[in-house]
């Protein structure tokens, strides 16, 4: 049995050194170390025949001969089926890649996004309401009745004499009071609309509008929410200043101010030697709105907020001009 | 708002504040200043100087040569102004300086004559308007000083963007006034000393019959007045804050208004017949009225005129008329300080298109009380200015007198809305400093009087924000609000235009964003049929301009404009989309419907922008348009087939701007949600491009509500596929595709997927016949098909095709 366990070990590793081609591999292996009928295999089956005090000396030298035949089979696949190496030849590899074009969101689209993102992560939902709206909920809502000197700061589009181009996405604050009760945190996304145009003013614009309402909700947490997320939008360190100014829709309002972006507050044509940019109105949601919807305002109070985002696009990416936006250059798109 | 330093100092002391200083603590106070402009720049050079004789210049009429005392010499300038004369004081640019305008005076001959220097007119120097002869100066100022010297001209003019809330500071008292409030120094009135107006013995009579639309008029007459300019110290603050000086009557009511906020008006009283004054709304024949302007205008019912015993004499709160006005020749005097609705000016001036430094006042609120203290100061500057003779005899009707409001203020309130720990008593100091008065001041509640001049404050949370205002918005300090967490509920609208944003822009598609506003004349372009939905338009009653007058009721024409744009700039190679609302009006006097659509165009260069090197020569085809949407389907994991979209050749209902041979439709539950096609040339040339445009418009509202495929994990196979190809012989009438249908349409269990890898018409397949190569892939989640099982099932796949289409084998393949 000792002998016959050699000499298969001879015989096979003869044969496999014998072997130079990847395709006498396979008759080998079947031969020599197939699991049914392999020589090996059936040599192992008669171990069972040998005297009881051998089987285990000779049970161990073949398990030893099947492991060496077995390596020495790997190496020997291994040596053959190697790939070979490609054939040398020189690629300019100065040339440049081969790549399918891809495209851009619009950068107000871009920007709108990271602030509506922004804003959601501090818990407030996302609502829309319609561009085509009434002076209901555009200016009486808001505490601006007809003939209020506010009407001045908005340039009206109108449909009918009751029906107008919202000129702001404020609409959404009453839209969305009169149907539910606070705890309300809600930003309102949107295109706006003044009939004017110049360098600084496209008749259409797009808005976020925000408002927050619960029981003693403070001015210290409207500079709160919006210091952070002026931190988030443009940098950490930014200084920020509340100034007052006047909302019909809010008391007190505020106006936010950003340290230049583009002088860093040392003075420049851009924040018109003030240091200062103003990107975003505040306050607290006037008492005569919250009534309006049918809060008690000594029981609930809130805060609002609307930012231009073209504006801020401008001064993120420092685009000189407004009407840019809306002429849908490819040349302009595809740099941000 | 406009005023100067120098002006300002008149009522309030700003020493130690330098401007920057001054116009950041205003800004901080709400009034924010929107420029500080340092005046009388660019005169350093100018001397004053005498005229000392004249006589004609030898070779030119109109010109004249005039010895001028310098102070340091007499030197010989010509001149061609008419007022020239010997003994005149005015001001001289020297060679070398150089004019506020730009101008460099140098040494000159003038038509042969030494010109040492040039006489300047008050234009020239930046002091004025008045071009008409060099600038007059008091003839006891010596000649060779500084004229910024001699003048005092050191000041610096401030400009207020003023918020409508705050009309107490349309004058330089309540700018003045918050000033005292955050320095400290007492507020200076200035002192009248003219008599107090009394009511008996006026020689006129004053009616008021509208009371509701006029609370108090003020009159009182004026004698013996010598009309005539005013002099510089009056002329010179006009000119600062942009205001032209008419004459020393009208100066003074200019100059009382922006220094009091109190709009005044002179009438010429002789012009004023029966000695009366009517505040009264137009009769119904008084329809027209010109105004001092010289401007003709239409007179409403409902605007209040005041009218002496015959007619309309001037607009009320608005602009006095022509015929009252005071000229050259006035020298009897009605002045008016009154007080006007705010909403009644407002709108009149709106509708007159009229809007004057009166009714921007009145129609934000004047404080009544003011009236006659105005017109005292008026009065004095008259006397002093214009030789006026006052009279103590006038009329103050004030039918609108109010009592002055007390409100209630809780400490508690301030607090909770602020955010911040302020006492009682430091809540009351605040509001002492500007003139509020604080009595009862107990631990939580305040009782305030407001003062009249403060118009705006009219409740609680009125006095609220002015704490907030003078602790300053920085000084409150910056929390978070505590609320309840909640989940906000998803937008599937916006997650599903963000999601397609991506999956466009991912094809290399960028994405443009154009007016909601359009230019009808569009739709003509676009060949709409009369009674097309989207003709029923939403239409702006005052539209900038005629290419932005209506709603856009569809997407398209926007592209189609933004595409000649990016050709005419050299990028002919175009994917764009944008995804926006489309308004439908569907009842005139409504809302519109508003549907957010998204379109996509695509024309020129198959790879836009990609490198020529490897991707040249390929044009965008249907399929590149069909395949866009076939991935922005399957990546939105829109079902397709039953229940979910179908893309279908658009038989009937084609568009009428796109091509019919390449038109087809998606279609949800039987009805139209989107298309896709290639626009017809005669469209693209109307909007001046002369490309290929293809297209897709899908609406997607109708897209969110339909069903997605699950996102469900299905094991990976076990075992292996087995693949097999045919090339069947159709005829050519037979869509290529209808083979997949039917395959898939025959349910074999073991068809895991079927595609067409060829299509081959000409030699050798018969003319009307074509070759189509299919290749079908079979597997079995159960076990490794043998080649028995895959061809019995092939066979009867070709089998039936061949049965339902007449196709057979192409030749030469088995």
């Amino acid at each position: 049995m000792e002998a016959e366990l050699q000499q298969l070990r001879e015989e096979a590793l003869a044969a496999l050194e014998k072997i130079t081609s990847g395709e006498d591999l396979e008759p080998f292996r079947v031969k020599y170390l197939g699991r049914k009928g392999g020589l090996i295999v059936n040599l192992m089956r008669r171990l069972g025949k040998v005297p009881k005090e051998d089987r285990p000396r000779l049970g161990q030298l073949a398990n030893t001969i099947k492991k060496e035949v077995q390596q020495r089979f790997e190496e020997k696949k291994e040596t053959l089926l190697a790939a070979p190496e490609a054939v040398h030849v020189e690629v300019d590899r100065s040339l440049p890649g081969r790549s399918l074009p891809f495209g851009r969101l619009h950068p107000v689209t871009q920007v709108m996004e990271e602030i509506c993102s922004i804003f959601e992560g501090m818990g407030f939902a996302v609502a829309e309401g319609p561009d085509v709206e009434t002076d209901h909920y555009n200016f009486e809502a808001l505490n601006i009745p007809r003939h209020h000197p506010a009407r001045d700061m908005h340039d009206t589009f109108y449909v009918t004499d009751s029906i107008l181009l919202r000129t702001h996405t404020s609409p959404m604050q009453a839209r969305i009071m009169e149907k539910q009760e606070p705890p309300l945190r809600y930003i309102a996304p949107g295109k706006v609309y003044r009939c004017d145009s110049d360098i600084t003013h496209t008749p259409m614009f797009h808005q976020v509008e925000g408002f927050l309402v619960d029981r003693i909700v403070s001015f210290a947490d409207l500079k709160g929410v919006l210091t952070s997320f002026i931190h988030r939008m443009f940098s950490d360190d930014l200084a920020v200043r509340f100034r007052p100014s006047f909302f019909p829709f809010t008391e007190p309002s505020a106006e936010v101010d950003i340290a230049c972006v583009i002088c860093g507050g040392s003075g420049c044509r851009v924040c018109k030697r003030t240091g200062w940019l103003e990107i975003l109105g505040a306050g607290l949601i006037d008492p005569a709105v919250l009534s309006m919807v049918g809060y008690d305002p000594d029981r609930y109070s809130g805060f609002a907020f609307g930012l231009g985002v073209e504006r801020i696009a401008m001064l993120k990416y420092g685009i000189d001009d407004i009407r840019l936006y809306y002429e849908n250059d490819l040349r302009f798109l595809a740099q941000f | 708002m406009k005023f100067t330093l120098s002006w300002l100092s008149t009522f309030v002391s700003i020493d130690g504040l330098d401007a920057a200083q001054l116009a950041d603590r205003l800004t901080m106070l709400g009034l924010e200043v929107e420029a500080v402009e340092e005046l009388y720049q660019g005169l350093d050079g100018i001397l004053t100087a005498r005229v000392t004789g004249v006589r004609p210049h030898p070779d030119a009429d109109r010109l004249t040569l005039c010895d001028v005392d310098t102070g340091a010499e007499t030197v010989q300038v010509v001149c061609g102004a008419p007022n020239v004369r010997a003994g005149l004081v005015t001001a001289i640019a020297l060679p070398g300086t150089t004019l506020p305008g730009g101008i460099k005076i140098r040494k000159a001959k003038v038509r042969g004559q030494q010109s040492l220097g040039m006489l300047c007119s008050a234009r020239e120097l930046g002091l004025g308007d008045d071009h008409s002869g060099i600038i007059e100066l008091d003839p006891d100022i010596a000649p060779g000083r500084s004229l910024v010297e001699a003048l005092d001209l050191h000041d610096t003019m401030i400009e207020i963007d003023l918020t409508p809330n705050r009309p107490d500071c349309a004058s330089v008292l309540g700018i003045a006034r918050e000033v005292a409030g955050f320095t400290g120094a007492p507020l200076r009135q200035p002192v009248t000393d003219v008599p107090v107006l009394r009511s008996e013995g006026a020689d006129f009579r004053v009616t008021i019959r509208e009371p509701a639309l006029c609370p108090r008029y003020a009159a009182r007459r004026l004698s013996g007045v010598r009309v005539g300019p005013s002099p510089w110290w009056l002329q010179r603050q006009l000119l600062a804050v942009g205001m032209r000086p008419i004459n020393n009557i009208v100066d003074v009511t200019n100059f009382v208004m922006l220094e009091y906020g109190q709009p005044l008006h002179a009438f010429d009283f002789d012009r004023l017949e029966g000695g009366e004054i009517v505040v009264r709304l137009p009769g119904d024949e008084e329809r027209s009225f010109t105004t001092l302007d010289g401007v003709e205008r239409t007179l409403l019912p409902d605007m209040l005129m005041i009218c002496d015993a015959r007619r309309p004499v001037a607009v009320a709160g608005v602009m006095g008329g022509l015929d009252s006005e005071v000229t050259e020749g006035t020298t009897e005097i009605l002045l008016e300080a009154a007080c006007f609705d705010p909403v009644s000016i407002r709108r009149t001036a709106r509708r007159l298109n009229l809007p004057s430094e009166a009714s921007y006042r009145f129609e934000r609120g004047v404080d009544p009380d003011l009236a006659t203290r105005a017109m005292e100061r008026a009065v004095q500057l008259m006397a002093q200015v214009a030789g006026a003779h006052v009279q103590p005899a006038g009329i103050d009707e004030y039918p609108g007198r109010r009592e002055p409001l007390h409100l209630e203020l809780r400490v508690r309130r301030v607090n909770d809305l602020l955010g911040v720990e302020l006492s009682s008593s430091r809540i009351a100091a605040y509001l002492r400093s500007i003139e509020f008065t604080v009595d009862d001041e107990s631990r939580d509640m305040l009782r305030v009087t407001v003062p009249g001049f403060r118009i705006d404050i009219e409740r609680e949370v009125d006095l609220v924000e002015e704490i907030a205002r003078l602790v300053g918005y920085n000084e409150i300090p910056v929390t978070r609000p505590r609320i309840s967490m909640e989940y906000p509920q998803r937008n599937e609208l916006r997650i599903l235009r963000r999601q397609v944003g991506e999956i466009l822009t991912a094809q290399g598609f960028f994405e443009a964003i154009n007016y909601s506003f359009t230019a009808e004349k569009h739709h003509d372009l676009m060949g709409l049929a009369a009674d097309d939905p989207r003709r029923s338009v939403t239409r702006l009653l005052n539209p900038l301009t005629e290419d932005q007058a209506v709603m856009r009721s569809m997407l398209l024409p926007g592209l189609l404009e933004n595409i000649r744009r990016n050709i005419n700039f050299q990028r002919p190679d175009i994917r764009l989309f944008e995804i926006g609302k489309i308004f439908l009006q569907k009842k005139e006097g409504e809302q519109p419907e508003e549907r957010f659509q998204v379109c996509a165009v695509m024309s020129g260069s198959r790879y836009p922008g990609a490198r020529p090197l490897y991707f040249s020569g390929l044009e965008t085809d249907f399929f590149d348009v069909k395949g866009a949407v076939e991935n922005l389907l399957a990546a939105l994991r829109v079902r397709r087939g039953e229940g979910g979209v179908d893309l279908v050749v658009a038989a009937e209902q084609v568009q009428p701007y796109s091509d019919s041979d390449l038109a087809m439709q998606l279609v949800a539950g039987g009805r139209e949600i989107g298309r896709i096609g290639r626009l017809k040339r005669k469209v693209a040339r109307g909007f001046g491009v002369k490309q290929e445009v293809y297209f897709f418009e899908l609406d997607l509202e109708d897209l969110v509500s339909l069903p997605r495929q699950a996102r469900e994990f299905r094991p990976l196979p076990r075992y292996p596929s087995v693949r097999r190809d045919i090339a069947l012989v159709v005829p050519d009438a037979v869509p290529a595709g209808d083979l997949l249908q039917a395959i898939h349409a025959q349910k074999e269990k073991f068809v895991e997927s079927a595609d067409i890898f060829d299509v081959y018409r000409g030699r050798p397949i018969a003319e009307d016949m074509k070759s189509v190569a299919l290749t079908v892939t079979y597997r079995s989640p159960e076990q490794t098909l043998d080649d028995e099982t895959v061809d019995r099932i092939h066979q009867k796949i070709v089998n039936s095709l061949m049965a339902t289409f007449g196709a057979r084998y192409r030749e030469g393949m088995e």
